[in-house]
């Protein structure tokens, strides 16, 4: 839990824009769906930045567009490398880019994604220091390859790697670095168990010791009991290797034992973004606070009342006007309906987007560790 | 309270092409009306199968032990075995939906998506109310009401694909209280939704069944839903039922190794810094249950020679509970 304080990772005004076409009798009408919307903030070394939101708000559009499997509309995704120039991965050759758009929708339907094949030269070059985790262990792993040739698979596509021995070598050290049986890399993936493929998904995603990955609700299709040791097993990698992880997840639980620092979106727009205890502990906005209070915990005597926001989720097609969550907020006045609120940084590393955040105390009280219903046995 | 449905020596065995499997092995439980009884277990314990093995739900290569008791005791009073209840009779039409209602976890899926949200509803409140028309249309509203969907009078001609997944899930409580059940089994209701309307959905289901004192089993595997939903938890693993009692005594005094081990592995948001405890090893296939008591292989405290030859037989520790271990059979034996 020691991020070293340097910037990796630099997202500033990120959007993605959808154009949604519908037909109409003559005509076909075409919206802008405004799946992320202005998004800043970065990612240090040796950092895991959670992201959490409901579904349809953009998280992991904010995670592919990083990685450059969508194109950002607008703004920047600047990539601090050590000893080389930083690049700005959200403006690198476009050409390059269409001309492979056609392999990288390939590259989807198949289901076994590979981000390294996706981009053209440039990003290829650079892409083994990227790298992305998926939800689902069954479909993100290519069902007529062995582990060991998936493992290996970025080694290869990387290019930078031609002598089969030395690519066995890195495989299988960090096969076992993932706790995967060594004699079981020359078995087809539906041999394995659940928590097993994800373990190779994450062998796979840190086989090129990337400096970055994302991990796209890389725990939740798994069971609890499975997914507290790939938890474990994600934080154990980071110590050794340094990576920083974008953790993407909707379980806020899996996010708080994750992150050093989280971000909350709403409608395709950070509402929050503050270091883990003091999200947790101290929420700004109200929508954070409705969040956390909506989690059920394992406590048959927690008092758990939580705030019963109104209504749905915005179409994100028809988002509403100023802030975002007016309409569901149990605060919310006129200024909320016309004017959007800044982005602003309320306390150290507080960001927050709110008009009234300073009126608000949500704070709760962080129990001492081991004590709870946990303890109770 | 009497119990309205009482299970006995459920066991499931299906004929596949590896032979024969049996992921569901001598569960019983019981629902009191009024009261909610919480399935916990793993992808693959067998809680869904268990309960629609109920409605007679299985496929057709599924057939059910010949101990197996299955008695739910409808709203007249009248005893009736549900595995004896033969396929398309009117009986069992009867029970399925009017007496016994199910929700299932994907709402998409179990609405067709060919007819109207009032149309479906409409079926379901002729049949089992036998309300005419224009009256099933305004009860059908009158539900959606109920169940806090906005303009529900406009809502009712609409298409399920109209409408957002959590008014979805709503609308599937809806059409399936419409008919009235005196028992409702909600299998995952919430898993798909996101934390604020899993929110709202729980607090609706809880109030529909205080004011209309149904039974219901709830299906989940989020042990943070069964602490706050549930009166009894049955806690499964492959098949078989190795703990139940009062939720709140087995959440906070969980005697089971596995029950203990699925509660230490909960990440919590209050405690942010300590490392989770992963139940070791991996849940086994069902195609190759371990022998003796099915949970030998992850549990730590697994006695050799006992544990992983024969299985544990259900004892009770403490009045009202029941625990399928040797450690606990052990103790009783000590103290007899």
């Amino acid at each position: 839990m020691t991020p070293k304080h340097d910037t990796l990772i630099e997202v500033k005004d990120l959007s993605v824009h959808f154009p949604i076409k519908t037909r109409k009798l003559f005509r076909t009408e075409v919206q802008m769906l405004r799946a992320v919307d202005g998004v800043s903030f970065d990612i240090k070394r040796g950092e895991t930045v959670g992201l959490v939101g409901e579904s349809g708000s953009g998280k992991t559009t904010v995670g592919r567009a990083i990685l450059r499997a969508i194109d950002p509309t607008d703004g920047e995704v600047i990539f601090h490398r050590k000893n080389k120039a930083d690049i700005d991965l959200a403006h690198a050759s476009e050409t390059e880019l269409r001309k492979v758009r056609s392999k990288m929708n390939m590259a989807f339907r198949e289901g076994g994604i590979n981000v390294h094949n996706l981009a053209g030269d440039l990003l290829r070059a650079f892409r083994p220091e990227m790298s992305l985790v998926f939800q689902d262990p069954y479909s993100s792993l290519n069902p007529r390859m062995t582990v060991r040739d998936i493992i290996a698979e970025p080694l290869v596509a990387s290019g930078k790697f031609k002598d089969r021995a030395k690519i066995d070598a890195r495989v299988r050290e960090i096969a076992a670095r993932c706790k995967l049986n060594l004699e079981h890399l020359r078995r087809f993936p539906h041999a394995f168990s659940g928590g097993q493929r994800q373990r190779i998904c994450i062998a796979r995603a840190l086989v090129s010791k990337p400096k970055f990955v994302v991990c796209d609700e890389s725990v939740s299709a798994l069971d609890v009991s499975i997914q507290a040791e790939i938890v474990n097993l994600l934080k154990d990698l980071q110590d050794e290797m340094g990576v920083s992880f974008l953790f993407i997840a909707h379980d806020l639980s899996v996010v708080a034992q994750m992150s050093h620092r989280v971000a909350v979106l709403y409608v395709g727009k950070f509402v929050e973004y503050a270091p883990t205890e003091k999200l947790f502990f101290a929420p700004k906005h109200p929508y954070t606070h409705a969040l956390l209070s909506a989690i059920p915990t394992a406590d048959p005597d927690a008092d758990y009342d939580p705030i019963r926001l109104k209504g749905e989720i915005p179409n994100p097609l028809a988002a509403p006007s100023g802030c975002r969550f007016h309409t569901r907020c149990p605060f919310a006045k006129d200024r909320c309906k016309t004017e959007v609120p800044a982005w602003r940084e309320l306390d150290t590393d507080h960001f927050v987007a709110c008009h009234f955040a300073e009126d608000f105390n949500f704070e709760r009280h962080q129990k001492a560790s081991g004590s709870g219903p946990k303890g109770a046995v | 309270m009497p119990k309205m449905l009482t299970v006995e020596n459920l066991s499931i065995s299906f004929r596949t092409s590896e032979g024969v499997i049996t992921p569901v092995h001598d569960v019983t439980f019981g629902v009191e009306a009024g009261r909610t009884l919480g399935l916990v277990g793993e992808s693959g314990s067998g809680k869904s199968i268990s309960t629609k093995a109920l409605m007679q739900l299985l496929p057709g290569n599924a057939s059910l032990s010949g101990e197996t008791r299955m008695t739910y005791t409808d709203k007249a009073g009248k005893e009736i075995a549900l595995g004896r209840l033969k396929t398309g009779s009117k009986e069992l039409r009867r029970i399925r939906g009017g007496e016994i209602g199910m929700i299932f976890q994907e709402p998409m899926a179990s609405f067709s998506p060919v007819y109207t949200i009032g149309n479906q509803m409409m079926e379901a409140i002729m049949l089992h109310r036998g309300l005419k028309k224009r009256a099933a249309r305004e009860y059908a509203i009158e539900m959606l009401n109920k169940v806090g969907i906005s303009n529900a009078s406009a809502r009712v001609d609409q298409y399920p694909h109209e409408l957002s997944g959590g008014m979805r899930q709503r609308a599937m409580i809806a059409l399936t209280l419409s008919a009235g059940p005196a028992l409702l089994i909600a299998d995952e209701p919430t898993t798909a939704l996101d934390v604020t309307i899993q929110a709202q959905v729980l607090d609706l289901m809880r109030d529909l069944q205080r004011d209309l004192g149904m039974g219901m089993i709830f299906i989940t595997h989020d042990l943070g839903v069964i602490a706050q939903i549930a009166d009894d938890v049955a806690v499964m693993y492959l098949g078989t039922i190795v703990e139940r009692g009062p939720a709140r005594d087995v959440i906070r005094n969980p005697q089971h190794p596995y029950t203990q081990g699925l509660l230490d592995a909960i990440p919590s948001v209050e405690h942010l810094h300590d490392r989770l405890k992963p139940v070791p090893g991996d849940i086994p296939s069902p195609t190759a249950r371990p022998t003796g008591c099915p949970f030998h292989t992850r549990c730590a405290q697994a006695i050799a020679g006992t544990c992983d030859v024969t299985a544990p037989t259900e004892v009770s520790t403490i009045p009202g509970r029941a625990v399928r271990c040797w450690l606990h059979s052990d103790k009783d034996r000590n103290a007899a």
